[in-house]
């Protein structure tokens, strides 16, 4: 299978050796360091509200660790990251212990430094999260023409790893409410005989067919253009700045590039060849989204009933 | 008026009866679900279902079984095609004979013949009364084993796998008209992908329309020889048991005012035990009453175009104002306001 449910997913865990004995090395040097050249506090001595507000921000930072980690495959900005956020983690963690020990004359220094880890861990964080922003820029070039303005990692199709159709529908209403009426046209595509594929090869190779043609119709557009999932083995298109002719010759490219896609089921040798139904349609002036949507919906009803 | 209906037939399918072979519907989800990224485990929690079962081929499930797979799926993948993917998956499949007579069948009335009787073979959760004026044929549909959460899931699945099923059959797609008793889904580009644009939301009934030359389009793959052998063996093992509620809603469509002492009297139970077992179905006694009754009105008025007091009297009423109340009470609308 190639992708996983996102429910809980802790399979980035294991390739993070490394990185989990660092952070247990700080737990365990905290440990002994506190509790090792200190001694032991009387139980009325004890301040309940301080243990509580320090043990909260060591919890915390330890989960925030646990996420990073779970999140993010190993490089140099999971690194910084970690290791910031680690030395953040162990002045947390002996200004949590010393609410419970006294240290001797020799080890008062520790008390002294202890907020010196948690100042360079800030810094190395800082660091990692200027590498994090630079790389997000570069993950953000991967997703163009599968992603527009914004963000919704809910309303991805699970499939073809394309948006669906609902946010298509908001992109399509944002550019309707743009002031500056500069065209743009909607394009539908429909994969022919998409059933009969299913049935002769079973679903399995259909959603395989799907992942490779969504790729390919993401190859011929240019970086403004926007590809979702529609339903099914539909997809929807919408290109910004775009007259109607422009679009036709756009829907003639996609038509050649599926054309040529010689895709081979169950690594059979022999290749099954496909064509795809497109049509397109320009925004009107006082359109809404349904109405364009449907418009071109039924454009494309009625040339696949004239094939 | 209140013969035993209960003598000819023993016991009625319930909910927790095992009879649905567990690699047909439940296979086909667990495959879709699965390959849109559900943990198997996940799936099948609190169903007492087992994976095994279903590799197996033998097992069977209850219906009750199969609507908590239906829940988890839902809650387990995140789009609203499943239903659709599965209406696809349903014909043409592994469901056995009853799979072979309908591909085999003459026309749409006969394939729609065929599921009237064998319908507990591929179909066991919804059941269909017909109606016919002089352009369409109607099919309005019920719940026949108590779905709940889930009828407008297995709605979804079985209306694609008609469209998808005829489709084949005719190498054309039938235009149907839909009618459905719920809202305009956000998820609309699904209905328009796998049943067309004839689509009604917020009506009073759940119904399909044909028209009536679509009745008698010859299928490609007929073969009155095939039929018959599938139809054989299904009679061989065909297991005649309704639904409950099926049970009390066909006997309440032919005495339409009974009450529910008579109902229970024809049923061989005392009023407290029928009450009990609909309640096992959540439904109740006066819903489904009015179920009916608001079926039939539309009809009348709607396809039939009688007047009030033609159809007030059809239906047992005393009055005419007595009837007019009660059809305001049932589809929100006054008789006249039906009629257009």
């Amino acid at each position: 299978m190639l992708f996983e449910k996102p429910t809980m997913n802790i399979s980035l865990l294991s390739r993070h050796q490394n990185l989990v004995s660092l952070i247990a090395a700080c737990l365990s040097l905290s440990v002994s360091l506190s509790f090792g050249l200190g001694q032991l506090k009387d139980w009325q001595e004890i301040s309940w509200l301080d243990i509580l507000g320090e043990g909260s921000i060591a919890l915390l930072s330890l989960f925030w660790l646990f996420f990073i980690l779970i999140s993010r495959p190993p490089g140099r900005v999971t690194t910084g990251l970690v290791l910031g956020l680690s030395c953040f983690m162990f002045s947390a963690l002996l200004d949590l212990f010393d609410e419970f020990v006294h240290y001797q004359a020799a080890a008062a220094g520790l008390s002294l430094i202890e907020s010196i880890p948690a100042g360079i861990g800030m810094l190395i964080m800082s660091y990692a999260l200027w590498h994090w922003h630079q790389e997000q820029l570069a993950l953000n070039r991967q997703l163009c023409r599968r992603e527009a303005n914004t963000r919704e990692h809910g309303q991805i199709d699970f499939i073809t790893q394309l948006y669906r159709a609902d946010y298509m529908r908001g992109q399509i209403d944002m550019q309707l409410r743009t002031k500056d009426d500069s065209p743009f046209s909607i394009m539908m595509l429909d994969i022919d005989n998409f059933d009969r594929f299913n049935r002769q090869f079973g679903p399995q190779e259909g959603d395989r067919l799907l992942r490779e043609i969504s790729e390919l119709i993401l190859m011929n557009l240019r970086t403004t253009d926007l590809a979702c999932r529609y339903a099914g083995d539909r997809f929807i298109l919408l290109l910004p700045g775009t007259d109607l002719t422009l679009a036709n010759e756009l829907a003639q490219d996609i038509r050649q590039a599926i054309s040529h896609l010689a895709f081979k089921p169950y690594e059979q040798a022999s290749p099954i060849f496909h064509s795809m139904t497109i049509a397109t349609e320009a925004a009107r002036t006082g359109d809404a989204v349904d109405s364009i949507i449907s418009r071109v919906n039924r454009r494309l009803d009625d040339s696949k009933q004239h094939a | 008026m209140t013969q035993q209906v209960t003598a000819c037939r023993p016991r009625y399918l319930s909910l927790e009866d095992k009879c649905l072979p567990a690699h047909q519907l439940a296979a086909s989800l667990m495959d879709l679900a699965i390959s849109r990224g559900a943990n198997k485990e996940r799936l099948l929690r609190g169903t007492k279902i087992f994976y095994q079962d279903i590799k197996s081929g033998r097992a069977l499930l209850s219906p009750a079984q199969l609507l908590g797979l239906m829940a988890n799926v839902q809650s387990q993948v995140d789009s609203h095609d499943c239903s659709f993917l599965l209406g696809r998956r349903i014909f043409p499949s592994n469901y056995g004979h009853i799979s072979n007579a309908l591909l085999h069948s003459r026309d749409l009335k006969d394939a729609l013949r065929l599921l009237q009787v064998f319908r507990l073979q591929i179909c066991p959760f919804m059941h269909a009364y017909t109606y016919r004026d002089n352009q369409q044929l109607h099919l309005v549909f019920n719940d026949a084993l108590g779905c709940a959460a889930q009828w407008q899931f297995i709605t979804e699945s079985y209306f694609t796998a008609l469209v998808a099923g005829t489709r084949l059959l005719l190498d054309r797609r039938v235009p149907f008209h839909f009618d459905f008793p719920f809202a305009r889904p956000r998820h609309i580009q699904e209905y328009e992908e796998n049943l067309g644009y004839r689509l009604n939301f917020s009506q009073p009934l759940l119904r399909i329309r044909v028209d009536l030359p679509w009745l008698n389009a010859p299928f490609l793959q007929q073969s009155q020889s095939l039929k018959w052998h599938a139809i054989q063996q299904l009679k061989q093992n065909q297991s005649t048991r309704l639904g409950f509620i099926e049970a009390v809603r066909n006997h309440l469509r032919h005495h339409r005012q009974q009450t529910l002492q008579d109902t229970a009297n024809a049923f061989g139970m005392s009023p407290a035990t029928l009450k009990r077992k609909l309640k096992l179905y959540k439904i109740r006694f006066q819903q489904l009453q009015d179920e009916l009754g608001m079926q039939q009105a539309i009809h009348l008025l709607q396809v039939k175009k009688l007047n009030n007091e033609d159809t007030a009297h059809l239906m047992d009423f005393s009055d005419v104002p007595n009837f007019r109340r009660a059809v305001k009470r049932w589809t929100g609308s006054t008789p006249s306001q039906l009629r257009l």
